[in-house]
């Protein structure tokens, strides 16, 4: 099976890092992964889904259709992405009255949805590769906590996105496992971080955030790990924001859970770019060699 | 008062049939995380409640509960006994409302602008580039856009969301 990457946007637009260590990640393990070109916003299942289905569905098939005709399966470097991609081609498989009125659109560009191209979350590929990644590890993340933020649309729902546990998901700490490192079990594992509502209400956003936080804080965490560029903002950009109207001090470090593998096989800091993250991450650094 | 309105009833549950399985048992409410936070003001099984009378002035106007405060986090749709898919009723009801011009918050319309600007929800700034640059990424090639300005005249995208 090859795959070639859906970028999305807030990863190759505002978090390039990011995609740098899946990049290198996914070279270093030996999986080939191709470029996918002309690929619009997924779109965003928190946005245009919201304003109008039809159009979350033929920006959605458009981008399907690129895939299919280069023959390639898609892997995603956002849950978000993956959400909409999963659920487009969930309700369009489903329902062939959708699917006509969408095919009646994508003629006028030329193309054609015809449901053969399977999607992946990035973490699902690392996942099933999870004991030679093992075999790969260089310097084991000995005695770090790292709090695992699954995250919602990683998960759920889970008739559409139909792998982890979407209640007690185990896949990012199994791989936080595998490290060599130990996940961090606190309470509000499953909880949303708040990122979707963070410009329409910003106060239930960072309230929620908050919460996650103390939670993580209770377990005794040394940093996070997140496989979702919208969480990963949330968590990285925002704790300063609650420090500031609150009387707390969070300062987690954040990663992506790929800059950890990266980290934990041997790949060279300097191809990863982790002193673009806002809140700094040497003390994790130094504790890790 | 609130009047029912059978119309409005139909088309919810005919986009899905499930908000018929709801016995009001406040499974929705109790997980999910907006709720806690506003102390109820954000009620999930409210909003199924007025779904299932036909309550249309109160969710597309009053917006009482307001529906946009939805995280999307789904866990309801996971925690529901009945197997209400909450949150495609939800998606609904929002459609709903932008269709109908009532109000809803701006930074949807803001995203929804720029995707139909520039293809991307962030499109690439030269600082970006640069930053891509040095760390070895190639370059992102995006969307034709007079492609994607197609398929939004098709859905009507434009008129639709009031821009």
């Amino acid at each position: 099976m090859t795959y070639s990457y859906f970028l999305g946007c807030v990863i190759p637009g505002r978090l390039p890092f990011l995609e740098a260590s899946v990049r290198r990640t996914f070279n270093k393990i030996g999986i080939k992964v191709g470029d996918q070109a002309k690929c619009s916003c997924c779109p965003d299942p928190t946005g245009v889904a919201q304003l109008d289905q039809e159009t979350f569905l033929a920006l959605g098939a458009r981008n399907l259709c690129l895939f299919e005709e280069s023959k390639n399966n898609i892997l995603s470097l956002c849950s978000g992405c993956t959400e909409t991609l999963k659920s487009v081609k969930y309700i369009l498989d489903k329902d062939d009255e959708k699917k006509k009125v969408i095919n009646s659109k994508l003629k006028l560009i030329g193309k054609n949805y015809k449901g053969n191209v399977d999607i992946k979350h990035f973490a699902e590929v690392l996942y099933e590769n999870l004991e030679k990644i093992k075999k790969m590890v260089k310097n084991p993340l000995k005695d770090l906590k790292i709090a695992g933020h699954p995250g919602c649309h990683y998960l759920r729902p889970s008739e559409i996105i139909n792998w982890d546990d979407p209640l007690n998901p185990e896949t990012l700490d199994k791989i936080i496992e595998a490290i060599g490192a130990d996940p961090v079990d606190y309470n509000l594992k499953n909880d949303c971080c708040g990122n979707p509502l963070e410009k329409s209400n910003k106060e239930i956003s960072l309230n929620m955030l908050e919460n996650k936080l103390k939670s993580m804080k209770d377990a005794g965490t040394d940093c996070i790990a997140c496989v979702c560029p919208a969480c990963y903002q949330q968590f990285d950009f925002n704790q300063k924001e609650i420090n500031k109207n609150k009387n707390t001090n969070y300062n987690f470090p954040v990663f992506y859970i790929t800059e950890l593998i990266a980290l934990a096989l041997g790949i060279d800091t300097e191809e990863l770019g982790l002193k673009f993250h806002r809140i700094k991450v040497n003390e994790i650094l130094e504790k890790i060699n | 008062m609130q009047m029912v309105d059978f119309e409005f009833r139909k088309e919810i549950v005919k986009k899905d049939f499930s908000l018929n399985y709801c016995y009001q048992c406040v499974t929705c409410s109790s997980t999910c995380p907006v709720a806690l936070i506003t102390h109820g003001e954000y009620n999930p099984r409210k909003i199924i409640e007025e779904s299932l009378l036909g309550l249309k002035d109160l969710l597309i106007k009053d917006q009482k509960p307001n529906v946009w405060l939805c995280c999307t986090c789904q866990m309801c749709v996971e925690e529901c006994p009945q197997n209400v898919f909450l949150t495609e009723i939800f998606e609904n009801i929002k459609n709903r409302i932008v269709l109908l011009g009532e109000f809803y918050p701006e930074t949807f319309k803001m995203q929804a602008k720029v995707v139909m600007e520039n293809g991307l929800a962030i499109p690439l700034t030269p600082a970006i580039i640069r930053r891509r640059q040095q760390l070895n990424l190639p370059k992102v090639e995006s969307a034709n856009i007079n492609e994607l300005k197609k398929l939004f005249a098709a859905t009507n995208f434009e008129k639709k969301i009031s821009l």
